[in-house]
């Protein structure tokens, strides 16, 4: 692992070059030597760069070289990954006979990627494959966040290539997935409180700055007991990595954008709920990002489901 | 064994759990739980005995007071292990932790040395004089008052005269960490001086307060012209307020710990009769992620501390996130069990509804949840100062 100050020095790097918004976040990772950190300190380059893509509110598919990784696959910009439908986190697609049915989202990359590794259930467990991306339905979303760049994919009998079995691997790309996913929303939960806190400061009613009202303080003070909680379990999953810790993080991640973005919303009241004003662009980056591989709620039932079935309440962590 | 690294407090932890399991039979409690306050507090006392002749109570503290050295984590696992087991009740147990400090950094080394192992041991039980009636979030108001016999810097004693209040344990006490007004009364922080006293000093009389579960943990102390030696004064006279701010690093760290271990042991129990359907699930799911996220951030407080960082205004964090999982807790116990807090009658109900109850003070003692969401405001996120 990077030292502090390393890390410290990455981020500012990476994020004074995605200031830059006539160059795309890719290819802002790409020349920062991206796919060679997530060879080489696979944990700082997932924590950095996507703690500094939701801070900077910047869409890149740099998810996709974190999954295919976790599949076993080499990951690089032909590669696009297909991604749960929103809301869910089981193997979106179904494979036999060699070809592969399946209903998800991709990000931007399945545009031009030449395939899309796929992760389904066979009769006997799941399997990852790839399919050609010639093959398959592929339409931009627009939805909240048209700027997050993601796309639903329908593959109907493709053929698939390079099958490969391996029960665990999805399990370990979706904890991943989770991971990066909640550092993304824990930047942009950053972000959404730098403003919020700003605006306190400066906005003045009743001749006075409104953050010396109490009212204002708390709500800023809960905004940051959920970020920092959020920052506290992704620490933990990073530590302690396995499916359970990353479920954890991504859970406590979609409670922390809701508590957040109402929170630093009521704050900013009426400048707040304008497109003049930056804010609205997290809050809607959040609400896509809380979606991919599980919502708090649902990650939280899940979660209650498998420590009643188990009767146990695991630690997880120690000191 | 008693180094900080991961390594050794991973040995000590199997070791201990080790020696736990084979003395579990003289370890357990006669009683079911939850006893009476008597029954706990002669639990709790014999407990420390037996672990402090077997040694485990000693690693963690100084050798200068009968500890055998270490890092603090090493005690701060033992008061885990003893709740994740109901051995003893973690808001008992870890009061050593605001006590013993003080007295091991600011008593004269010789009294130190002879009062902490006592307390370690469980031969003598000590309390904390520090709220007043007129002094609940604002400690820096306090107005019991110490008065030198003679000149300030001669006297070789000083009397005390004033009230406290939710001095817990203050009827079974030999001794109490007391802050007393030395300076002018409107001195606040500048002019509090503390003192160790015997509580068998006469003109101290105790008065227990019943809570609102029926136990009688807290009392009102009276002190009427209480004579104290000057030798007895902890730290520098008027240098009190740094003597009550330096128990805060443990109270955030070790105690929380401790509470933790506990709070998932309660959620287990309530796991272990859960209904085995989606609402449950919810409840459960939602309080084991709270506890999870508070897990989370105490340890990495507690890795801060043992590598020499100074812990101030950020465990603020720490104590909101310890009182608001502590409160879902025992709201999902109200939710999943219908009756049982309300008006099951049973020795199961009568343990959650104790601790049910008890709950609701976790958002008031220690620093209110608002004052430490003014903390958060004024020193965290750089606010300035408020209405």
């Amino acid at each position: 692992m990077m030292d502090p100050a390393e890390r410290a020095l990455l981020e500012d790097t990476i994020r004074a070059a995605l200031a830059d918004a006539g160059t795309s976040a890719d290819t802002v990772l790409a020349g920062l030597g991206w796919l060679e950190m997530l060879d080489t300190e696979p944990r700082d380059a997932v924590d950095i760069v996507f703690e500094t893509l939701g801070a900077t509110n910047r869409a890149a598919t740099a998810l996709d070289d974190v999954l295919a990784g976790a599949l076993g696959r080499k990951p690089g910009p032909d590669l696009a990954v297909l991604l749960p439908p929103f809301g869910a986190w089981d193997p979106p697609a179904h494979i036999s006979d060699g070809h592969a049915r399946a209903l998800g989202l991709a990000t931007a990359r399945v545009a031009t990627a030449r395939n899309l590794l796929i992760v389904g259930h066979t009769g006997s467990g799941p399997v990852a494959a790839t399919v050609p991306v010639a093959s398959i339905d592929v339409c931009a979303v627009r939805g909240i966040d048209p700027d997050a760049g993601f796309h639903t994919v329908r593959v109907d009998h493709s053929p698939v290539v390079d099958q490969v079995g391996d029960p665990a691997a999805w399990e370990a790309a979706v904890a991943l997935g989770r991971r990066a996913t909640a550092r993304q929303i824990a930047g942009a939960t950053r972000a959404m409180l730098s403003l919020a806190r700003t605006h306190a400061l400066e906005r003045v009613q009743f001749g006075r700055p409104i953050a010396s009202f109490q009212a204002v303080r708390h709500r800023l003070a809960n905004t940051l007991l959920a970020i920092e909680a959020l920052e506290a379990t992704l620490a933990a999953a990073g530590d302690e990595p396995n499916p359970l810790t990353a479920a954890l993080a991504k859970a406590t991640a979609g409670y922390a954008a809701r508590t957040v973005a109402t929170n630093c919303q009521q704050v900013l009241a009426g400048i707040g709920f304008t497109t003049d004003h930056p804010f609205h662009r997290f809050l809607k980056r959040t609400m896509v990002l809380e979606g991919l591989f599980g919502s708090g709620e649902e990650i939280t039932l899940a979660i209650g489901r498998e420590l009643i079935a188990e009767r146990r309440v695991p630690t997880l962590i120690e000191l | 064994m008693a180094e900080a690294g991961g390594l050794a407090i991973a040995d000590f932890r199997a070791a201990l759990h080790r020696w736990l399991d084979t003395h579990h039979d003289d370890l357990a409690p006669a009683y079911s739980p939850p006893g009476t306050l008597d029954e706990q507090i002669a639990q709790m006392q014999r407990v420390k005995s037996l672990l402090f002749g077997a040694d485990w109570m000693r690693y963690g503290w100084p050798e200068r007071v009968g500890g055998l050295g270490g890092s603090p984590m090493l005690r701060t696992e033992l008061g885990a292990a003893l709740a994740a087991r109901d051995l003893t009740d973690p808001g008992l147990f870890s009061l050593i932790e605001v006590l013993a400090p003080t007295l091991i950094d600011f008593a004269a080394p010789a009294l130190a040395a002879v009062v902490v192992p006592r307390l370690l041991s469980g031969q003598e039980m000590w309390c904390q004089g520090f709220s007043e009636p007129g002094t609940g979030s604002d400690l820096a108001a306090l107005a019991c008052r110490a008065v030198p016999d003679g000149d300030a810097d001669t006297a070789s004693t000083w009397v005390i005269t004033g009230q406290k209040v939710w001095t817990s344990l203050a009827q079974y006490s030999d001794r109490c960490v007391l802050l007393a007004r030395t300076g002018a009364a409107e001195s606040r922080h500048r002019g509090i001086t503390a003192f160790f006293v015997d509580m068998d000093t006469p003109g101290i009389t105790v008065s227990p307060l019943e809570m609102i579960n029926g136990v009688r943990e807290f009392a009102e102390v009276f002190f009427d012209d209480v004579a104290v030696p000057a030798d007895r004064i902890l730290g520098e006279v008027n240098g009190g307020w740094s003597v009550a701010m330096s128990i805060l690093p443990y109270e955030r760290s070790s105690c929380f710990w401790q509470r933790i271990a506990y709070l998932y042991r309660r959620l287990e129990q309530l796991v272990e009769v859960a209904g085995d359907d989606d609402r449950s699930a919810a409840v459960v799911g939602d309080a084991f992620v709270q506890l999870h996220a508070l897990r989370a951030r105490s340890r990495a407080t507690q890795h801060r501390l043992a590598s020499g960082a100074t812990l101030g205004a950020e465990t603020s964090i720490d104590k909101v996130l310890v009182a608001t999982a502590e409160q879902a807790t025992y709201d999902a116990v109200r939710r999943l069990l219908p009756g049982a807090v309300e008006i099951d009658d049973g020795t199961a109900a009568a343990a959650w509804r104790a601790e049910y109850l008890y709950s609701r003070a976790a958002t008031i003692y220690g620093g209110t949840a608002e004052v430490q969401r003014n903390i958060i405001a004024r020193r965290l996120l750089d606010l300035g100062g408020g209405e």
